[in-house]
Order: structure tokens, then sequence, then C-alpha cells
């Protein structure tokens, strides 16, 4: 009798449903959620927002500040940008209950001051940027507040000057 | 037509919701994750949840995809059809914002390129629920629609900080 | 080149352009292209697609390549055709081989090539859609919207429509049966509603071939694990990248269980289809524990998100590969109950027995793939005739039957659904160590290649050439591209009820269909009025 086959098998097996949300849901250690930007830890470079297929991180230059944007509305959730981040300032979290009644909460915006070249005033950096690369190289801080263009040719001067050539 | 009572209407739907699944052109991965809710793990008829053949019996719509140009006219019409209060729920990245293709010559790119085509048409949306998720769980599919009726707390919220003052 | 694949060549003429492991690019005139695509078919090689390329930049003319496949060899003979760009007109094959037919119906709406010699109408093009305008041309933006042209809807006087919005069908398609009776006598599809332009998206410079992979993964949300190995495969056989032997294991593992996933997925679609919900239940239940695993595996129930160029972006370590082993034995041990159950209810077989009959010769001329072809007596599977991957140190049974009929497709899946549990269960023994990624490589541009995979539908094939940082020209032909048009074949003299079974056997994927555009027909609709009449 086959009705009796299905019989046994739905016997056998039981209640399987998860009675989420009142029970925990079948998530599994490995899963990728919503990722999460740290703004203490951010440096507003935009390697993250290059590598994102669907352009879900954006940064936007207003002139005085740079924003870093994450609509998780148009993520895929595939953690790439934590991958590439240099700063390590993003994490993937197991966070999926995203569901919002409007847009604009589906939007986290990390804002960035940006720095001006202390020579000819042309903006160059975020402030985080500028901070870690004094930090991690050893550039001097004459150098670092300058734009890459500035700086040339001050350096170009500079060398010119100790060589003997050239000196006006 | 006098304004529609959105709590009067969320609370009688409560316990029997009808659903209308709309596929706007997706990549089918949210449609069988909807499936999926239906069947015994995740089971939403505990909610009263049921899914059925036309947008006239159905009190909430799930639309999936980016609505591609060629389904424009047919998801206009199929939410034209719909009775009010007209609810929707936008799955996963293409119905919310688009997805990876949002700017393509193809797709109008998400919800709310839809809505603005919707009001030129004269078709009324009372009530939108964006369900992230690439593609959705059904547990974000069940938390999504409990959320429209009112039975969790939103979680997300809107996030804006300066980066050197953290 | 063996000497059985040779003689062929020689026999096409024309200039052999490049000869690699696997492929042969042959330019030929265009005036001999009929007779070459003949001698290829007659000699057991099949249609696998054709791609059209805008390859004015480079050369000057517009390209055709029909790719057929020699299973027999394993190797791929790809004729060139030059169409010159004052004068976009080649000549078609369709009277040759069949298989052709929507591939340049799609080439003349995306590039603007006509074909001469066959009935064209538009295909791919939403409704809408102005003419002469091409999005496949280099000229034309990824993002332009070309506004709205009105054209007069058109109705049927004796179709039944299914869909686009049908309780049966989960995407929107469009089909119109013309019925006599309660016998279907002819069909016409209207499909292409899930074009989102994936093939254009992809040479924008909104891409590179780092990202590909995940925008190919969302071709299908089905079998996207099957799309971004694929094109993984073309681009690294074009520029000669090792993958690790590990990784190769991986992705071989991650698509085993992406099969399992989606055959146990259609046939609880098709038990619900036959009125037996309690089947469809029990399948999807058991299925729960594949997606189960996909996750633990690669960290998302479907579009798995961990191909990369050069390798995988997740390694598997001893509990995965525990977890892995405990849940094919017990999907097996809960599968082989239900399939006991479901296969023993007569009302099932006598829904499924003698309907939806598709022929072996009639297979064979639409160069059908996967369980379609299988269950039509056609012994092809692209894990057998071109070993990649892993699947060279496997073994296993390709499942086959020829009746043809939509008990055959079912059986053919269930026995897949065994295989596929022997093959991962092999490929956790074998598994060997090693890292799992190359982050060193160079992709140097104006490099072609042919990849294939079994997908879970049947053969998979991306054609890829290379350009700067992205693809210059990137063509998918999903499985369900090559079986729909057998679905006119299959529903003709069917009972109307059976139709929507039918329609479900060749377990349709329509987003992976309708990456690229199409529309009406004029010329189409009056041949299909015609034979309603006639009929």
């Amino acid at each position: 009798m086959s009705i009796a086959k299905i019989l046994e098998i739905a016997l056998k097996t039981g209640r399987v449903t998860r009675k989420y949300p009142y029970e925990p849901p079948l998530l599994t250690s490995e899963f990728r959620g919503a990722v999460r930007i740290d703004p203490s830890k951010c440096w507003g470079c935009g390697a993250c927002v290059k590598i994102c297929p669907p352009n879900a991180l954006a940064l936007r230059n207003s002139g005085k500040e740079a924003t870093l944007e994450y609509f998780v509305g148009r993520c895929i959730f595939c953690g790439m940008c934590a991958e590439v981040c240099p700063a390590k300032a993003i994490e993937v979290t197991k966070e999926f209950e995203l569901s919002s009644t409007s847009l604009e909460n589906l939007k986290s915006r990390v804002i960035h001051r940006l720095t001006r070249c202390s020579s000819c005033g042309s903006l160059v950096w975020t402030e985080a940027e500028l901070k870690s690369v004094v930090k991690s190289s050893p550039i001097a801080e004459e150098y670092a507040v300058l734009c890459p263009k500035c700086r040339k040719s001050k350096f170009a001067r500079a060398a010119s000057i100790r060589i003997g050539v050239g000196s006006e | 037509m006098s304004s529609v009572n959105i709590a009067r209407a969320l609370k009688a739907i409560k316990r029997s919701i009808w659903v209308y699944h709309l596929n706007s052109g997706s990549c089918n991965a949210c449609d069988i994750e909807i499936l999926d809710a239906l069947t015994p793990y995740f089971d939403v008829e505990r909610f009263g949840i049921k899914l059925v053949g036309s947008p006239r019996h159905a009190d909430l719509i799930l639309l999936t995809g980016p609505v591609t140009r060629e389904s424009l006219p047919k998801v206009v019409r199929a939410i034209k059809a719909m009775p009010r209060p007209r609810l929707i729920l936008a799955l996963g990245s293409c119905g919310v914002g688009g997805g990876i293709w949002w700017d393509t010559y193809s797709t109008i790119g998400g919800f709310k390129k839809l809505e603005d085509i919707l009001r030129e048409n004269g078709v009324e949306v009372d009530r939108v629920v964006y369900v992230p998720g690439c593609p959705v769980r059904p547990e974000a599919i069940i938390y999504g629609i409990l959320l429209l009726l009112g039975v969790v707390e939103q979680k997300v919220k809107k996030v804006e900080v300066v980066a050197s003052e953290s | 080149m063996k000497d059985e694949v040779r003689t062929i060549v020689e026999k096409i003429g024309g200039v052999v352009e490049e000869v690699k492991k696997s492929e042969i690019y042959v330019r030929i005139p265009q005036q001999t292209v009929r007779t070459a695509a003949r001698l290829l078919y007659d000699s057991e090689a099949y249609f696998k697609t054709c791609v059209g390329v805008d390859e004015r930049e480079v050369n000057g003319f517009y390209t055709i390549y029909h790719i057929f496949g020699l299973d027999s060899q394993g190797v791929d003979i790809v004729l060139k055709v030059l169409v010159p760009e004052e004068d976009p007109q080649t000549s078609s094959i369709v009277s040759e081989v069949p298989a052709a037919d929507w591939c340049e119906l799609e080439i003349q709406d995306l590039l603007g090539i006509k074909f001469g010699g066959r009935l064209t109408k538009r295909l791919v093009l939403p409704e809408d859609w102005p003419d002469g305008v091409y999005p496949l041309r280099k000229e034309f933006r990824y993002d332009e919207k070309p506004s709205r042209v009105i054209r007069e809807e058109l109705h049927e006087e004796a179709g039944i429509p299914v869909g686009p919005y049908h309780p049966a069908l989960h995407e929107p398609e469009y089909f119109e049966l013309y019925v006599e009776g309660e016998k279907v006598v002819d069909v016409a599809y209207r499909g292409f509603h899930v074009h989102r332009g994936i093939e254009k998206l992809a040479e924008s410079p909104r891409f590179t071939y780092k990202q590909v992979p995940f925008l190919a993964e969302r071709i299908c949300g089905i079998c996207g694990f099957v799309h971004s190995t694929c094109y993984i495969m073309a681009v690294e056989k074009a520029a000669d990248i090792e993958t690790p032997e590990r990784a190769e294991f991986i992705r071989s593992i991650v698509l085993e269980v992406e099969r399992l996933h989606s055959h146990l997925l259609w046939i609880g679609v098709a038990a619900h289809l036959l009125g037996y919900d309690a089947g469809f239940m029990h399948a999807w239940r058991i299925r729960e524990h594949v997606m189960v695993l996909a996750e633990y595996l690669t960290g998302s129930r479907k579009t798995y998100g961990i191909n990369v160029i050069g390798g995988v972006r997740k390694d598997l370590n001893v509990d995965k590969i525990d977890k892995t082993m405990k849940t094919i034995a017990q999907v097996r041990e809960e599968f082989k109950k239900l399939a006991d159950a479901l296969l023993s209810i007569p009302q099932i077989k006598s829904r499924a027995v003698g309907t939806g009959v598709l022929t072996k010769s009639e297979a064979r001329a639409l160069s059908v793939v996967g369980p379609v072809a299988r269950a039509s007596g056609l012994y092809r599977d692209v894990r057998k005739d071109y070993p990649y991957l892993a699947y060279g140190r496997v073994s296993f049974r390709v499942p086959l039957y020829t009746e043809g009929d939509n008990l055959a497709r079912l059986l053919v899946r269930v026995e897949e659904v065994f295989e596929s549990i022997e093959i991962v269960k092999q490929l956790v023994d074998l598994l060997p160590g090693g890292s799992v990624v190359v982050e060193e490589y160079d992709i140097p541009p104006g490099r072609k290649a042919v990849a294939a995979i079994e997908a879970p539908r049947g053969e998979d094939v991306h054609f890829v050439i290379t350009g700067l940082g992205r693809p210059y020209r990137w063509r998918v032909r999903a499985p369900t591209y090559q079986n729909i048009p057998a679905l006119r074949a299959m529903l003709r003299g069917t009972p109307l009820a059976d139709a929507p079974l039918t329609i479900a056997s060749i377990d349709p994927c329509f987003s992976c269909t309708d990456r690229v555009l199409v529309v009406d027909i004029e010329t189409g609709r009056k041949s299909f009025i015609k034979l309603v009449r006639g009929g």
C-alpha cells in the first residue's frame, strides 16, 4: 500500500518545524550576513567600493567630507569587501533580520573629514587615512600633509639642493 | 476613494494572510526560498500564510526580481489587480535595490523606481516592507511578514557616524 | 589532433586558426558555413551554440562562432565566420541544424546581424524595444535606456494562455497552448522576461574578471554555482591558469551538492504538479538537509560566492567533511524511502507514462541536453564526455532510458540523486591536500576558450574572449535554452491536463535562459495560427 509507505515516513520523521521567531533560526556557523563597518578603523580608502560587485558600497565626496555608504538593500553578502579591507574595518556578521519599512533605514554611513594639502590646498586624504599612513610608514610629517604633486616637487627640490645642482 | 485604514486591515488579516508571489525577473533563488518557507522546516502556515494563485485574492504581494523591462507592464497590471490596502514585500537585493544588475539597459532597478511608475499609473501602494538578502533566507521572509503585521520589532536603523569622532 | 578529428577538420576546409587541447578554431567563408555545419552534424557532432561578437575594433568585422561538440572525441570544433560591417548579413544554418534556431535569433536581436534564408522574428528583446538598437554592439552603453516604442497588441484567437503569471509557473514566462478539444496541437513560447543584460554588463566598466563570478552565480538561483564555475573554467583555460587540485575537488563536491538540491527540488515540484503534495513536502524536507550543508560548506544557502579565479575562497576542514558524509548518508536513506513510496503510487505512473514523449531522432536534431537527452536514449553527459575538474577521478553510472516520456525523465533524475551521493563520497575520500587558491595570475587579452559543465539541467556552455581587465565577450548558453525548443515536440498531441507536468519535466530554468532580450513575431505568429487551423 502506497499510502502506508508515506505514513510510515511521516510517523518516523515526526515534527521538524523550527518555530522561528520563537525558536532560533536554522543558521550554521559559516553563514554570511550583512557586513558592519567599524568607523574607528575605517580609513575611507575605497578598496571595498572598488571590489563590491553590486555597488552596495559607495564613496561620495562632497568637497569637505567623504562618505562611505553601505546600502544593505543591494548587498549580495559575498564578503569580498571584508576580504580586501586593508584596515580590517569590515566584519561579516550573521545578521539577516534586516527588514525595514523604509529604504533610509537600510543605509549606514561613515563620514570622513578630508584634509587639504598644506601647500596648494587641494583635497588629498581622509584624516583617518593620513593618520594610518603616518603611523605605518616612516614618512616625515612635513611630507605627509602634502598632495602627491607638491610632495614630488618638494622632494625634487630638496634632493637637488643636497646634490648641489639646479639651485637658482 | 476614502483613505484606507491600514491598521484595521492589518488586524483583520493578522491570522490569515494570503500572499501572491510576483516574480519580476529574478534569478529564482528568492523564489525557491519562498517555496521553502512553505515546506516543513519553516511552515509559514503556522501564521495562516497561504500562497494564492491570483493577485485579486491576495492581501500581500511578495515581489522578487529587479523588474525587467519586459515584465514591467505585467507587474504593474498584477499590482493594479490587487485590492486595497495594497501591501507589498520587496524581497531580496533585487527587489529592494535592483541587485547586481541595478543599472543595466533591461532592468528598471528596484522598488523605488517601480513605485514611481505605479504612481504615474495611478496605482497606490499602501505599505511596503523591504527585505534584503541575496537570496533572502526563509527566516528573513517570515521576519519581514511579521514586521508588517507588527509582531516583531524592526532591528535595522539608519546609522551615520563621523569616523574620527568614534 | 587525433586522426578522426583531423579528417573531419580537413573535410570542412577553411583555415585552421588555433588548435588547443580540446578546441579547434576553423575560419571558413560565409558561403560554406552551411555545408560545414551539415558535415559536422553528420559526423556525430552536437550543436552547442553560436556566439555573435562585435570584433570591429579588433579586426573590422562582426564575428560569428558556431560551436560544435564532438562528444565522442571530447573536442569542440568552433567555426568562425566573419561578417562585414557594411553589410551585416550571413547565411543561416537552421535548415541543417535545427538547434541553431534560437541563438541565431538572439544574435540578430542583440547584434543586428541578419540571417538569410530563414524566418526571423524578435526573440530576446522586450516588446517595447526600438528597432535598430543593438545592445551587444560595442558603441551601446550597458546602462542606456532607449525610449519605449508602443506596439499594437495582437490578440490570439485560439490560444490558451499560460503565464506570464500563472499558478503553475514560478517564473514569468508565457506559453500559449493551441488546443483542439483536449489535445494540444501547438505551442508558442514568449519568454525572455528575465533578460537582465548580464552578458553586456560583464563587459562594461563596472565589472572586472574578479567580480564576474558573482554576477555569473546570479544568472540562476538554482544552479548558480555551475555558471560561476563554468565562467571561471573558461577564463582559466584561456589564460592557462593552473588551479590547485584541492580547489578542483572542492568545486566538484559543491557542484554535486548543488545537483542534489536541484533534483530534490524538481522531484518535489513534479510530485506537486501530479497532485501529490505529501511527496512535495517530504522531498523538500529532505532537501533542507542539503541546503543546510551547502550553507555550512560555503556560507550561503544559495549563490554560494566561494568561487574565484584561481581557486575557491573556503577550504574544507575535518568538521565540514564529517558533516558532509553524515548529511549525504541521511539524505540517501530518507530519499530511498521516499522514492520507493513515490514510484509505487499507480496514479503517478499512469500520469507520467507515455506523456510528453520526445523521440530519439527529435532529441538528436535539437541537440537537447541533460536528463532530457538521457531519457530519450542519448548518452550525453559532460562529466563523461569532457571530464573536467575532478570528474575524471571518480566512477559513476549515467542513467539512460529510451522511452523519452515524463516517467523516464523522472527516473533519470531519481537515479542521478543516488549517483551524486556516490560521487560526493568518492571525492571526499580522494580529497588531496595543498592550497585552495592561486593568487598570482595574468590574463592576457584576445584569448578564447569554451568551457562546459554538466549542470543539473544539462550541459552548460560558456564562451569567453578575454579583454583588458574584463571579458571582451562572454557568452552563456544555459541548458534550458537548448531544451525549451523541444517542448513543442513534447506537447504536440498531449492532453491539456498533462501540459504543466510536461513543461516542468525539462526542469525549465528561465532565469538561466533569458539573459538577453527578444520580441514579436508577426511572421512566426502567422505560422502558428496556420498550424492550428491545419491541425
